[in-house]
């Protein structure tokens, strides 16, 4: 199925099923339901055969271009039935699976994903290594066919939800830097996995504390080589700077369709208006050279942290617009439609922090880029 | 549409026609190149390939003039100049008033050795009609400015009738008709051009800049070791990076210029270059204050360029206006 196939046939089986797809909205909506929602439009776009599109078929996917898992991102964005932070989870984590998980178990795993019968997440960062990934600190120790996992992982996303971890443990010396990492895949049902939620600024427990006590890991569930784990983590993401851009660009597109069709008149400047279109439109053109790449088959390395920036600047212009034309509804609204502009107002903030900070991203950019050589 | 291979072959020998050192030089070899031939095969692909070359280089042409006059239809040659709109303005430089012509415009740097000039100008009922005139009759005041090198000049006339003897003469009351939408054509073709050539002026700025920072040698390093520099050149390839997909993607599948996303990146463009030139300006520092280094030509090529056919702030502005009237934003080109 090519993409305008694929489009036309979305497009109409959304046209009848969006009333079933669409979230209760509301102030009172609880994370937990959203989650619930996630996994009901993952389930029913999955068996209806969308959402497998673009997938290899060893993984429970029916082929075809990734540009499908694109379009079809951007169309449940757009027609607001997904919030991209949570949906496009997948897009990080299944390729990483089905490129160094053993055959087995990526065959066995990917597809509870893609269908929402399971959450994952992503256990980097720790609280003594955020941006300085390669200094991380939660050690894995080898005995006879397992892995023992001691340590802390914090910031991690859905993890209260998660039933696996895709985890980055320390097997080398502590001295080891990036050649010393190894990533596991680890059943967050584990005896001696702890979660504990972390209530974010926006009013939500966005992400956790995990405590790793001594959980044993088989070392089937290891990803990559031992030792190998920086790669993996290099390799996942240029991932999260490609599809889950592209659902993330759908979406501040349609937020900023909703504050134009939604204001009342002489409340947005049009100079300001123009500048955030501009920077959407860009966003949009380069992200899809981005997405044309990738489906070439194309290696994504650092040039996609110029979309990052981009996404990054993009996303807090279009709040900070949202924040001058509609400043009551975000600073004192009580209504359903002003806790969610300050909801995403607030969430908007994290887009320079999350997946490499802004320094970071012009770090990579420098160096890589632009060929400046090593940092003083 | 072009193969990457014609596109390479042609982008090199463009490439060495704006190393020649005067416009008229480069104008010649730009004719050797067949580059007006190109434009009528290839349509606006090639587009992207000349003037983004035209501003790496720096390099003056009458590319601009030929563009403009090949959108609206007309024969476009180096002895054929196009009139272009005030600084700063997009409506049409000319006004016929009685049957006569006045103009008021900018001339290019082809001005000078053409013997016609295009005038597009607007009737009493707002109608427009692209007239030819003989050159010699309007009167060109060389325009000094911030780039004297970019060889403007302030065209001024009055009572003006269409030159005798040009293919474009119509037939009445003089000139060629032109559709509003066709003009709207040719205004989204010339901004994607300058979009492009600021782009590349853009590119040069930054690699001047990274030069110096991996060779200018301060407190023991590189300054391009120190991050402050780093990022702001890192800033600056975001800013050049974002202008060049934009411009990208103001060309459609079947080679039509989107007039919504030409504007669109023509703004960019210039709000691109600006954060550029700040940047790579500070990183210069001292050197790049003289008039010795390359970077001053460049910068006055932006602050030149910007003004052409619509400037950012009046683009972004009249965008905001048009998306606060519709209440919706247009749908961005298709994956
Ligand atoms: C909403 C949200 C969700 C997240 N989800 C996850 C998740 O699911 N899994 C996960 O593993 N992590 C997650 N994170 C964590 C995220 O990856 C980190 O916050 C990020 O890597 C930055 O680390 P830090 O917060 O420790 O900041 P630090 O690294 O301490 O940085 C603090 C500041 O210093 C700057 N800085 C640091 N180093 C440099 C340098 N070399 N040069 C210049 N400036 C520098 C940073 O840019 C930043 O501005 C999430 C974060 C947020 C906000």
């Amino acid at each position: 199925m090519d993409l305008p196939e694929f489009r036309a046939g979305l497009d109409a089986w959304l046209d009848e099923h969006e009333p079933e797809l669409r979230m209760e909205a509301g102030p009172d909506v609880a994370f937990d339901q959203e989650i619930e929602h996630l996994s009901k439009v993952k389930r029913t776009t999955y068996d209806a055969g969308w959402m497998r599109r673009g997938w290899p078929e060893r993984v429970g996917g029916l082929g075809g271009s990734t540009l499908l898992r694109a379009y079809l991102g951007e169309a449940l964005a757009s027609r607001d039935l997904i919030e991209p932070g949570i949906y496009s989870m997948t897009e990080v984590l299944a390729p990483t699976m089905i490129e160094f998980a053993p055959a087995g178990l990526a065959a066995e795993m990917v597809p509870r994903l893609l269908r929402g019968d399971e959450t994952w997440c992503q256990g980097f960062s720790e609280p003594g290594s955020g941006s300085d990934l390669g200094s991380l600190a939660c050690r894995a120790r080898r005995d006879g066919g397992s892995w023992h996992v001691i340590g802390q992982k914090v910031w991690t996303s859905l993890a209260q939800y998660a039933h696996r971890c895709v985890l980055l443990v320390r097997t080398g010396t502590p001295e080891s830097g990036s050649r010393g990492i190894t990533a596991l895949f680890v059943d967050m049902d584990s005896p001696g996995v702890t979660v504990r939620p972390i209530r974010a600024m926006h009013g939500r427990d966005e992400f956790c504390e995990v405590f790793f006590d001594d959980v044993r890991v088989p070392l089937e569930r290891t990803l990559g080589e031992a030792g190998g784990g920086w790669a993996v983590a290099m390799d996942l993401l240029p991932y999260e700077r490609s599809t889950s851009l592209w659902h993330r660009g759908a979406y501040l597109r349609q937020r900023l369709g909703r504050l134009l069709a939604s204001v009342p008149d002489g409340t947005i400047d049009p100079g300001d208006l123009g500048a955030v279109a501009q920077l959407a439109f860009a966003l949009h053109a380069r992200s899809r050279g981005t997405q044309h790449r990738m489906e070439r088959g194309e290696r994504l390395g650092p040039e996609t942290s110029v979309d990052k920036v981009l996404l990054a600047t993009t996303e807090q212009a279009v709040f900070d617009l949202v924040a001058d034309a509609v400043p009551a509804a975000v600073a004192v609204g009580g209504d359903a439609a002003a806790g969610r502009w300050r909801t995403e107002f607030l969430y908007s903030r994290a887009a320079t922090v999350y997946g490499g900070s802004a320094e970071i991203q012009r770090g990579i950019i420098a160096r890589r880029l632009l060929g400046l050589g090593a940092e003083r | 549409m072009m193969d990457t291979g014609t596109a390479e072959l042609l982008g090199e020998s463009l490439e060495a026609a704006f190393r020649n050192e005067t416009a008229a030089a480069v104008e010649a070899s730009l004719a050797e190149v067949g580059w007006r031939e190109a434009l009528d095969e290839e349509g606006i692909a090639v587009v992207p390939l000349l003037f983004g070359r035209q501003g790496m280089a720096n390099a003056v042409s009458g590319a601009l003039d030929d563009l403009l006059t090949t959108a609206l239809g007309l024969p476009a040659g180096p002895d054929t100049a196009f009139v272009l709109p005030e600084f700063g303005s997009c409506g049409p430089p000319g006004r016929i008033h009685d049957g006569a012509l006045t103009v008021r415009g900018l001339g290019t740097v082809r001005t000078a050795g053409a013997a016609h000039a295009v005038v597009l100008a607007a009737g009493p009922d707002g109608a427009l009609r692209a007239v030819t005139v003989e050159t010699g009759k309007l009167q060109a005041r060389p325009i000094g400015g911030v780039d004297p090198r970019l060889g403007l000049t302030a065209m001024e006339g009055q009572g003006l009738t269409a030159s005798q003897g040009t293919a474009s003469q119509g037939t009445a009351p003089q000139g060629t008709g032109i559709a509003a939408a066709a003009w709207e054509g040719a205004l989204a073709s010339g901004r994607l051009a300058l979009a492009h050539e600021l782009s590349g002026a853009s590119r040069t700025m930054l690699r001047l800049a990274c030069e110096h920072a991996v060779t200018r040698v301060q407190f023991g390093s590189p300054i391009g070791a120190f991050q402050a520099v780093r990022h702001r050149l890192a800033e600056s390839l975001v800013a050049v990076e974002s202008t060049e997909a934009a411009a990208g993607a103001a060309i459609e599948e079947g080679g039509e210029v989107s007039a919504l996303a030409a504007g669109m990146a023509k703004a960019l463009a210039g709000r691109n270059a600006r954060t550029v030139a700040r940047h790579c300006q500070q990183v210069l520092a001292g050197v790049g204050f003289t008039d010795e280094h390359d970077f001053h030509r460049y910068f006055r090529r932006v602050l030149t360029l910007d003004g052409l056919l619509g400037d950012s702030r009046t683009l972004t502005r009249e965008l905001g206006e048009r998306l606060l009237r519709d209440r919706r934003l247009p749908p961005p080109p298709p994956l």
